[in-house]
């Protein structure tokens, strides 16, 4: 079919047959203020919010479900009277039974209610019932561990109800009652099950669906937002993480319709308290004796050689899946560099045949390490796996042992592979473990060298379709962790009395002009590439920098 | 008064098949059987039919819509919903004549290539779904209704459903998503029902009254229902009146009949011989008439026009002129501020808003500008709801309040007590946040200052 030409507030724009006028707007940049609009749920067009004036149309539409039409000529709020009185209605209608309390409200601040109220276009911000003459509804409804609903300040958008119906399938959550006493509800009030609940509070455009986790914790204008990837399986769902004053806040999905359109699973949006929850590997370390970093890379190296020139037996160098491109590729280069016989491995266990396994029909997956495709790519995965290095271990055939290990951000590491691990670490007698945590299957390890973990250290993960991504620093390392990159970029010195570029934009230009599967793309690139490859239309309601002058 | 529709209502057999078979019962249903489809659709277009449900759309014409591509479903369903205030025509029809009823539901899903027909009834009907399920039964029995209707060829299943008693049930999309089991919100067009309707097939919805006129069109001819009535307004009506009349009832008028005639004749005139004082011709939905505006009037769909209401669904109610005007408006904007379904904004908040300060004017507790802000709540509801039901709430408050203001005025407060209030009100607006200067209305002009912010 051919394309429709149509003029918003002046601009021209072609688009293709079947786009609504609210998508050829956000394709132009024009904002037009919308509830109900969500670019990945189904148009209901029952807010009301978005109508325009469209020439030739009696009456304004809504611009979510009217399709455009060659030779349209639309006039949204910013431009015409009649569109500017309309939203003007409707937010003096929204406000009519609104309780106003947008001071203790989470939402405040990313409230597209409290933005489009203060809007010098169609702002309106008088609500005409005497409050104690609003229509009451219930307050702190608990809906389960991620949702708290509060059913006075929900503007009957039905996002919620199309997201539980149409996106996760569990269809938990309806409108009771007629008119304005019109209430959002979970059947029975039971708690809600559905593991994707986190998106809820996401697609609220305002404070009547919150989080349990973000609530009260910090006003959103404080926090600063870093773009990242998730690192809790091989799905790699876009998110943002949000921090403040060197803490993770929360993590909320990012849009990107090849990857995870608009949503996150709750496992993931909350693997950032397993940072935090269990004690961090603060200091390089050998057995309970504290070291500086300076000891500790000369007594790495020491381990990782001496031992190697007694026995002549190879060098087992295992790195997770869990690392970055760049950790993976420089560790790869750091042990062919260093030790000619070696055996180079990243499977704990079934990453291999489990990277695209659903676990479910929406987003998330079996293989819960982000990189496993990073790692096929740069040549891991060809020797024996963790089983086969006990194995070679427990004959005696493995002195030294170099471990990159990242414990899952998701779930718990396999009972099977801690033994494996533990096993490992105990019947090598050499061995040097950078990790994140302090984890009591890795006190085996000769030597423990704290690395920075998902949110602290920049770099690529490849997903499990292959597409790759760029992961981003939130937070400033603490005590002496560093990036498994700069150690590694010191180990690199001391064997070769050579530096060492680390930095990951460096890294990944080698990687992109070496490894084929990576050939043409740049880290720049992938940095920016949610800003230029999915222009507004993507922008989810976290991204509305744009609106009311923010 | 006419006797076109009702000539078999009066006998207490007729819901009888053997009565209503000797009376001409599926005479119009066979007829249309030895003709192919589109001619059923060309007659009932000749004759002028027009949607008696309110609306008045021409019904040849909306069947005209459905293009069934191949392995789609077509449906009618019969709206016997009956919701609109004032309306209990459809109930008189299925209580007294229920074949004509299924002889028009059979002729109407034949024309568009039907199979599967619903009728859906409001709930408070139930023991009316019970004589219409009887005579269904009967018809199947004989094998007029059901496979290989007639030995014709033409399978049809007819399935009578009850609703839970919710006025948004009567829009047609709210009744296609109440009878898919859904909540009944209405839906946003387009797609048309003729597109995309029940289950999202090719759907037709027609009033009980349209469906029983096409059965008596297709068995007396097209021409023989333009005998009745006037110019565009073909046919009889069937008009449920009430309120301050000596004989409120059911009564089938010709189309074009003068409204006083029928007031003081079929309706017996105005209770306790008082004066009329105004009319609402056709459901609480359309605008109010005073006494003066009613008199020249004929029951049509143009003279109404003229006079700007509508026949609508010929809900009549009358008014004597004991009625308190303000108090009969709040009885009718708290029927909507109960009904809105509350999907759509406008609508949810909009009918809510004008009952309260109907209330609150009522209660002696008006403010002045109040009936500035029900007439400007009422503009910013028109034209902006997805379903008609948030037109018709503004349409009473609107000619209620322009019609009868004196009586709206002697509700408000004295103008000192106007000063007093103001003193704590926050003024006029003004400053960045204010509305635009030409934000005037179709409406007057806010007569005082706008009510206090919070």
């Amino acid at each position: 079919m051919s394309g429709a030409d149509l003029t918003i507030d002046g601009r021209q724009i072609e688009v293709e047959q079947g786009v609504s006028v609210i998508q050829a707007a956000d394709r132009l940049g024009v904002e037009i203020p919308r509830f109900c609009y969500h670019p990945d749920l189904r148009p209901e067009g029952n807010c009301r919010m978005c109508l325009v004036e469209v020439d030739g149309f009696p009456k304004p539409v809504v611009a979510c479900a009217t399709p455009v039409v060659d030779g349209m000529v639309v006039k949204t709020p910013h431009t015409s009277p009649v569109a500017s009185r309309a939203a003007r209605g409707v937010l003096e209608f929204l406000l009519v039974n609104h309780p106003l309390d947008c001071p203790i409200c989470d939402q405040a601040g990313e409230c597209s209610l409290q933005d489009f109220y203060m809007h010098p276009d169609y702002g309106q911000h008088r609500s005409h019932v005497d409050p104690e003459e609003k229509i009451h509804k219930r307050k702190r409804v608990n809906l389960g561990p991620r949702i708290v609903l509060d059913a006075e300040r929900c503007v009957m958008c039905s996002r919620c109800v199309r997201f539980s119906e149409e996106v996760s399938g569990y269809a938990e959550l309806q409108f009771v009652r007629r008119g304005n006493h019109v209430e959002l509800t979970a059947f029975e009030d039971r708690v809600l099950e559905d593991p994707y609940a986190g998106n809820l509070a996401d697609v609220c455009p305002v404070g009547a669906l919150t989080s349990r986790d973000f609530r009260f914790k910090r006003r959103v204008w404080h926090l600063s937002h870093t773009d990242s990837v998730c690192a809790g399986c091989s799905t790699g769902c876009n998110v943002r993480i949000d921090h403040f004053d060197g803490h993770i806040e929360r993590v909320v999905p990012r849009r990107n319709p090849e990857v995870n359109r608009s949503w996150i699973c709750d496992e993931g949006r909350l693997s950032y308290q397993s940072l935090t929850s269990i004690p961090r590997l603060t200091h390089p370390r050998e057995g309970d004796r504290r070291l500086l970093w300076a000891e500790a890379i000369a007594l790495a190296h020491e381990t990782l050689h001496s031992a190697g020139a007694v026995t002549g037996l190879p060098l087992a160098a295992l790195a997770s899946a869990s690392a970055t491109n760049e950790s993976l590729w420089l560790f790869r280069q750091y042990v062919e560099v260093a030790f000619p016989q070696h055996l180079l491995e990243f499977r704990l266990g079934r990453e291999m045949e489990t990277v695209a396994e659903r676990e479910d029909k929406l987003l998330r997956r079996a293989d819960k390490h982000p990189n496993t495709m990073g790692a096929l790519h740069l040549g891991y995965g060809r020797g024996l796996g963790l089983k086969g290095l006990l194995d070679l271990a427990e004959k005696g055939e493995l002195s030294r042992l170099l471990m990159l290990y990242y414990p899952p951000l998701v779930g718990q590491e396999a009972e099977e592979t801690k033994e494996r691990i533990a096993g490992l670490l105990a019947r090598v007698p050499e061995s040097v473990v950078l990790t994140t945590h302090e984890l009591p299957y890795l006190t085996g390890a000769k030597l423990l060298l704290p690395v920075a973990a998902w949110s602290e250290e920049e770099g690529t993960y490849t997903n499990h379709q292959g597409v790759t991504q760029h992961v981003g620093k939130a937070i400033s390392l603490r005590e002496a962790v560093r990036p498994a990159t700069d150690i590694l970029g010191d180990l690199w010195q001391v064997a070769t009395a050579a530096r060492r570029e680390t930095a990951p934009e460096r890294l990944f230009r080698e990687i992109a002009m070496s490894v084929p599967a990576f050939r043409g793309l740049s880290y720049a690139g992938l940095e920016s590439r949610a800003a230029t490859v999915y222009p507004p239309e993507g922008r989810m309601h976290y991204g509305q920098e744009g609106f009311a002058g923010r | 008064m006419a006797q076109y529709l009702t000539r078999n209502a009066l006998d207490p057999a007729q819901r009888e098949l053997q009565t209503a078979l000797r009376a001409g019962a599926y005479l119009g249903f066979k007829q249309a059987l030895s003709l192919p489809p589109q001619e059923v659709v060309a007659e009932i277009d000749a004759s002028g039919l027009r949607g008696r449900g309110g609306a008045g759309f021409p019904t040849g014409r909306k069947w005209s819509f459905i293009h069934a591509k191949e392995g789609q479903t077509v449906y009618l369903l019969c709206n016997a919903d009956e919701s609109e205030p004032g309306t209990f025509k459809d109930h008189y029809l299925i209580e007294r004549d229920p074949h004509l009823v299924l002889e028009g539901v059979a002729i109407g899903a034949y024309a568009i290539g039907a199979h599967r027909a619903y009728i859906y009834m409001r709930g408070e009907y139930a023991s009316l779904a019970e004589t219409l399920a009887a005579a269904l039964r009967e018809a199947m029995a004989a094998d007029i209704i059901g496979p290989n209707c007639m030995n014709s060829g033409y399978d049809l299943r007819i399935t009578i459903q009850l609703g839970a008693g919710a006025y948004i049930c009567g829009e047609e999309t709210g009744l296609i998503q109440s009878l898919e089991g859904r909540r009944a919100y209405p839906r946003v067009r387009p797609p048309f029902p003729a597109v995309h309707g029940f289950l999202q097939e090719p759907t037709v919805v027609n009033n009980v009254e349209t469906l029983a006129c096409a059965a008596r069109i297709m068995a007396e001819g097209a021409e023989a229902f333009k005998d009745h009535g006037t110019g565009r307004s073909a046919g009889t009506k069937l008009i449920s009146v009430s309120g301050a009349v000596e004989r409120p009832g059911v009564y089938e008028v010709e189309l074009g009949y003068p409204l006083m005639e029928f007031l003081q004749g079929e309706a017996g005139g105005i209770r306790g011989g008082r004066g009329l004082k105004a009319i609402i011709p056709g459901g609480t939905s359309v605008p109010v008439l005073t006494a003066e505006e009613a008199a020249p009037l004929t029951i049509d769909y143009e003279s109404m026009q003229s006079a700007g209401t509508m026949l609508g669904s010929g809900g009549m109610i009358v008014f004597g002129d004991d009625t308190s005007m303000p108090q009969a408006l709040l009885r009718i904007a708290e029927f909507y501020a109960h009904e809105s379904c509350g999907e759509c904004t406008p609508c949810r908040e909009g009918t809510g808003w004008m009952a309260w300060v109907l209330r609150r004017l009522l209660a002696g507790e008006g403010r002045p500008g109040d009936l500035g802000l029900l007439l400007r709540v009422g503009d910013n509801i028109e034209g902006r709801t997805i379903c008609g039901l948030g037109d018709a709430s503004v349409q009473p408050v609107r000619s209620f309040i322009r019609k009868f203001r004196p009586e709206f005025e002697a509700l408000l407060p004295e103008p000192v007590q106007a000063v007093a209030w103001q003193s704590h009100g926050h003024g006029p607006r003004t400053g960045r946040f204010g509305p635009p200067a030409e934000e005037a209305t179709r409406s007057e002009a806010v007569d005082g200052p706008p009510t206090a912010a919070l």
